[in-house]
């Protein structure tokens, strides 16, 4: 009888592996055949662009819900790497003009805000919700503040070219991403930390006992997911042009909803960045196809609402817990 | 492999280790010897895997020193311990399911793989791979283990522990901690010679519930009771009757058990099963319980004694068989269902099931019993209070008052609020796992008391002993449970009990 | 110190506190000692008092409610989009939708299994895009008539003393008795303190938390209605900006975050803690958009702070 629990374990491994693909692969099947529109190149490149920041920011989210923690501060700190970033190209506010030197300061203060997060989260014992929650509205009112409510214009072409220029007719943005992807997933394939984070989401205890540093790994994958949002602030704001406040709203929102739906499951130690490109792709392609259809865009949020609703009652091994909170 | 032969590979010396309420080990002496395999045997809860606990460096020592090749030694950690040249296969497995074989058996150790920073799957794969062929594991090392079936990863873990081979030059120990209790007949054979081989190279200690096992492969024999090594059997001249007679010890004084005040249990039935089976736990198990009777249960960790009476209790439901309650079909799908049914559960995890530590002794008290203290939709505190100190005087429970916090009270006062508890709602049937683990002898005492009380007024216990002479002592009829299934079954009035070798023979 | 002491000073820390405060800010601007002055800081503190309110009891259960904020918006929709229509009506259906709000977050996490973060943040999307559908994506003004004869019992006088506060006491009375009086409020702290003993005293847990549930949605949108009140119109992101404050407000007045242990008078003492908090800073000229990070620092401060870490073994 050990030997059928074990078989039915893989199984259910299988249909978590499959069933998102299954689901974006109907969902452009239908909406493609309710507007052949959806299926022609321009729409293909506006898809890929419009998953471009979700595809970044979900590489970092990835690897800390992995570790069976969350990250509520996703706004926050991509909304202050903007207004900096903003800051510190041409732009009708200051006078630095830094141009691509930018990127890496914005990064990296992306990476220090990751930082306090882990620190916070580690050294205080805090759980990581209310830790990043804190500290991701502190974000948000630092990028207030810094503006105090303003909106600051970019005047860098050299900058904005990350987001707006092509290479072989796609746009840089989807370069990027691709990029942060193919980083990403060298980092969960082929590093210590990548295997360390499976274990820690699986089996802490276990993990200890291996002699993994457990805590340092945790600190750091917070770090290394402020970097990957800070890169997704650089984005923004070389798409919009423009940095303030508000330019991550909604971004919480969609990053867990795409790295969710992927199957990537909260309690940890199940998933993959591989999972959670799927995941944006399913979140995106629906956008696009509600826009096609011609539904409100406000309405996105609730569905992704019900997604997330969905993809976890599907996903989530329940058998395992005991008490949910 | 220089030192003489002499010096043990492993040594521990007059070891003490203790946690709230219990002392796991208590002065323990045990050596290993070169390429020699120990078998460690004993009742649940003797300490035999908290002893590997501390060979492994996962319990520090209260007391007491190890030596490793003769040398002290402090283990702060497994990895620690790793170093050093010990590696335990645990009990509950440690693989973890989402990381391939070879991710698995090199936790922690992946920085001998690393080039540039990157850890090489293929370096890691073929190390892995020559680990698997240790154990006959026919399995490409990037298989996820989420993929094999318990057996298999049994085996990785065994492959896992047996990588220090090529990773250490010096001496090696392999502690194994029940080892083959997900293993087939054919895979424990594999096992048995692949210790046998690994002898001319390591020292192994092995724990095992099956005797015939222990004595197949061990050289020297440990018998531990309560935290102490009670016996060492050398060579292999002994028989499982020899162990049983060690594993039990004691005889048993039918004053300690109230023996006296054993009721003859009426012909009223008040709970009936019918052919009870879970999937992985037990099968077919039928018993009736009658009003006035003691129902022992004994089985070692995995007879499914303790899934039973959680599925009595509504926390698990069974996959198969009915319940009777007073004649009527009953559903036990749920907690509320069985409590509403009048039966309790008195668990064995105290601080975690039996009570909120935070809470008053009233407030745990009436916790089952909430809608019986209640007027005009609010709580009656009087009642409450008066119904919580008739029962603090009943029971001769100490506490400064009926509000103090129960997480201050020793454990076997905290035991009687749970009894206490389950008594206030009115139970009719109390199933006891484990009531005295962790209390004191006089508190003990005061448990049998109460249990001859509550039999005496008409209600039913099932009893899952702490220790197999608690078992006989207060029960009037007992079951034995091995693998899931009754084994035997033994009625045990006031001077006609079983011996306890009688229940072992059928346990293990 | 010996831990009665402890445990005293605990107690009464938060009050301490602000007292402490309100004595800063009053050597600060010495105007800022009158009775007058301190109901109109009561009465501008009750809206985050209301939505806080029952949010404590989701926390003492270990839980928390993410959905809040959105709900008290949606709720100010419902109010300023039918008040003409439904007249006083608009006022239960409009704090209705908050309760199936807290409902679709407690079954969603109950019945699920899933952490109620994580439920509570997925349902605030739903609440969000029906509070844009109920005002159709825009800000809508309530008409002084209508205000003058539905609204007045939030937003007049009643004895020299605003009616907002009197809707906060009450509001915080009828709480305080169901948490402290009440088998509910009993197996509220219980499930908080020690889950599995109360679920294996054969007691229902599910329905419990989500009664509380849907009490904290009904006291968020009852606090989106005062609001709306108070401002005379409502929108779909009428109460951005005050979860944070509402989470900081509780833990700020001694509910532990890990469960088990909290009130609502402590809430209250939170919540004016913050508010005093927010004036002095004002004082001090910290500008406003800057006050979020104060209490993103506090709310992650007095997380720490009042922690039970015996309580946590793996910290996620």
């Amino acid at each position: 009888m050990q030997t059928r629990k074990a078989t039915s374990f893989s199984y259910l491994e299988q249909w978590r592996r499959w069933a998102p693909l299954a689901v974006l692969i109907a969902l452009c099947i239908l909406i493609g055949l309710f507007n052949p529109n959806f299926l022609s190149t321009g729409n293909f490149i506006r898809l890929l662009n419009s998953a471009a920041i979700p595809v970044v920011l979900c590489m970092g989210a990835t690897f800390i819900i992995l570790m069976g923690s969350i990250d509520l501060s996703v706004e926050g700190i991509v909304a202050l790497t903007a207004v900096i970033v903003s800051l510190l190209v041409a732009n009708d506010i200051t006078t630095y003009k830094l141009g691509l030197f930018a990127v890496p300061v914005a990064m990296a203060i992306g990476g220090i805000m990751g930082l306090v997060n882990g620190v916070v989260h580690v050294k205080l014992k805090t759980p990581s919700f209310m830790t990043t929650l804190g500290i991701g509205f502190a974000g948000l009112g630092i990028a207030t503040a810094i503006l105090g409510g303003l909106t600051v214009r970019i005047a860098d072409p050299t900058f904005r070219y990350l987001s707006l220029g092509r290479i072989l007719g796609i746009p840089m943005a989807v370069w990027i991403a691709l990029a942060a992807f193919l980083v990403a997933l060298t980092i969960q394939q082929r590093t210590r930390i990548g295997a360390w984070i499976y274990a820690i989401g699986t089996d802490e205890v276990t993990a200890r006992f291996a002699g993994i540093p457990v805590e340092k790994t945790r600190i750091l994958v917070f770090a290394l997911a402020g970097l990957f949002y800070g890169l997704g602030g650089v984005l923004a704001a070389a798409q919009f042009g423009q940095g303030h406040a508000l330019i991550a709203q909604g971004r919480l929102f969609t990053t867990i909803t795409a790295v969710v739906v992927g199957g990537t499951a909260l309690s940890g130690g199940v998933g993959s960045v591989v999972n959670s490109i799927i995941g944006v792709f399913i979140v995106v392609v629906l956008a696009n196809g509600m826009v096609l259809m011609g539904i409100e865009p406000y309405v996105q949020q609730g569905v992704q609402g019900l997604l997330i609703i969905a993809a976890v009652a599907l996903a989530l091994d329940r058998s395992r817990l005991s008490v949910v909170k | 492999m220089n030192a003489p032969s002499s010096i043990p590979a492993l040594e521990v010396r007059g070891v003490s280790k203790s946690f709230p309420g219990v002392k796991a080990l208590d002065n323990v002496s045990f050596t290993i010897k070169r390429n020699e395999v120990v078998g460690l045997i004993g009742e649940n809860g003797a300490g035999k895997t908290s002893l590997l606990k501390v060979l492994n460096g996962i319990y520090q020592p209260d007391e007491g020193e190890l030596l490793v090749d003769g040398r002290p030694v402090t283990l702060a950690s497994p990895r620690q311990a790793f170093d050093t040249g010990i590696a335990m296969v645990f009990q509950e497995q440690t693989i973890l399911p989402s990381l391939t074989v070879a991710q698995n058996i090199f936790l922690g150790r992946e920085e001998e793989f690393l080039r540039f920073g990157l850890v090489s799957k293929a370096r890691m794969n073929e190390a892995a791979a020559a680990e698997l062929k240790k154990v006959h594991l026919d399995i490409h090392p990037g298989t996820a283990c989420a993929k094999l079936s318990f057996a298999d990863r049994q085996m990785v873990e065994i492959a896992k522990a047996l990588s220090l081979d090529s990773r250490i030059t010096g001496n090696i120990t392999i502690l194994l901690d029940e080892p083959t209790s997900v293993l087939e007949r054919k895979e424990v054979e594999l096992l048995f010679a692949i210790i046998d081989d690994l002898k001319k190279r390591a020292s192994i200690a092995f724990i095992s519930h099956r005797l015939d096992e222990v004595l197949a492969v061990s050289d020297r024999v440990y018998v531990m009771r309560d935290g102490k090594v009670v016996k060492e059997f050398d060579g292999k001249d002994v028989t499982e009757k020899d162990m049983h007679q060690h594993m039990v010890g004691r005889q048993l004084h039918t004053e300690y058990y109230r023996e006296a005040r054993q009721t003859a249990c009426s012909e009223k039935v008040l709970i009936e099963a019918r052919a009870l089976s879970k999937a992985g736990a037990f099968r077919n198990v039928s018993f009736a319980l009658r009003a006035g009777e003691v129902l022992g249960i004994a089985g070692v960790i995995g007879s499914g004694r303790e899934d039973l009476a959680r599925c009595l209790a509504g926390h698990t439901k069974a996959d198969a068989g009915t319940l009777e309650v007073n004649g009527q079909r009953a559903r036990f799908a749920s907690v509320p269902q069985a409590t509403a049914q009048g039966v309790g559960l008195v668990p064995a995890e105290r601080k975690v099931e039996g009570l909120v530590a935070q809470f008053s002794v009233a407030e745990n008290m009436t916790l089952a019993a909430l809608p019986k203290f209640v007027a005009k939709g609010l709580l009656n505190f009087g009642a409450e209070t008066a119904q919580a100190k008739s029962w603090i005087d009943r029971l001769k429970i100490k506490t400064p008052s009926p509000h103090a916090m129960t997480g201050g009270l020793s454990g076997g006062n905290q035991q009687k609020v749970v009894l206490a508890k389950w008594r206030i709602a009115g139970v009719k049937v109390l199933i006891l796992d484990h009531p005295t683990r962790g209390i004191d002898v006089g508190a003990k005492e005061d448990v049998y008391e109460l249990v001859r009380d509550m039999t005496s007024e008409g209600l039913a216990v099932i009893l899952l002993g702490d220790t197999l002479e608690e078992v006989i002592g207060l029960s009037s009829r007992i079951l034995v449970m091995r693998d899931g299934e009754v084994t035997a079954s033994f009625e045990a009035p006031p001077g006609g009990k079983p011996t306890q070798i009688d229940l072992v023979q059928h346990m293990v | 110190m010996s831990k009665e002491w402890k445990e005293r000073l605990h107690t009464y820390l938060p009050i301490i506190f602000l007292i402490v405060l309100v004595l800063l800010v009053g050597a600060y601007d010495p105007s800022f000692f009158s009775v007058g002055n301190f109901l109109t800081v009561t009465a501008d503190t009750m809206t985050l008092f209301l939505m806080a309110s029952g949010v404590t009891l989701v926390i003492m259960i270990g839980g928390i409610d993410l959905s809040i904020q959105a709900v008290a918006s949606m709720a100010s929709c419902i109010l300023a989009a039918y008040l003409g229509r439904f007249g006083i009506w608009t006022i239960p259906l409009a704090v209705l939708g908050g309760a199936v709000a807290g409902l679709a977050g407690s079954l969603v996490s109950t019945r699920l299994r899933i952490p109620s973060f994580i439920a509570t943040l997925a349902v605030s999307g739903v609440v969000l895009s029906a509070g844009y559908w109920f005002s159709d994506t825009r800000s809508i003004n309530i008409p002084p008539d209508l205000s003058a004869s539905y609204l007045s019992w939030a937003v007049g006088d009643t004895l020299g003393i605003p009616n907002e506060i009197w809707v906060g006491v009450v509001a915080m009375v009828v709480l305080s008795v169901l948490l402290q009086l009440t088998p509910f409020g009993r197996l509220i702290r219980g499930i908080g303190a020690q889950e599995q003993a109360v679920i294996a005293s054969g007691i229902n847990v599910d329905r419990i938390k989500i009664a509380a549930y849907v009490l904290s949605g009904t006291m968020a949108a009852l606090a989106g209605v005062v609001m709306a009140a108070r401002l005379g119109s409502g929108s779909p992101t009428l109460a951005n900006e005050f979860l944070l404050p509402a989470i900081a407000a509780i833990i700020v007045g001694g509910t532990a975050i890990t469960g088990g242990v909290g009130s609502v008078w402590r809430t209250f003492v939170g919540a004016l803690i913050v508010q005093v908090v927010r004036i002095g800073m004002t004082f001090m000229g910290v500008s406003v958009f800057a006050q979020q990070i104060v209490f993103g620092v506090i709310l992650v401060a007095a997380v720490a702070i009042t922690l039970d870490r015996s309580k946590l073994l793996v910290v996620k």
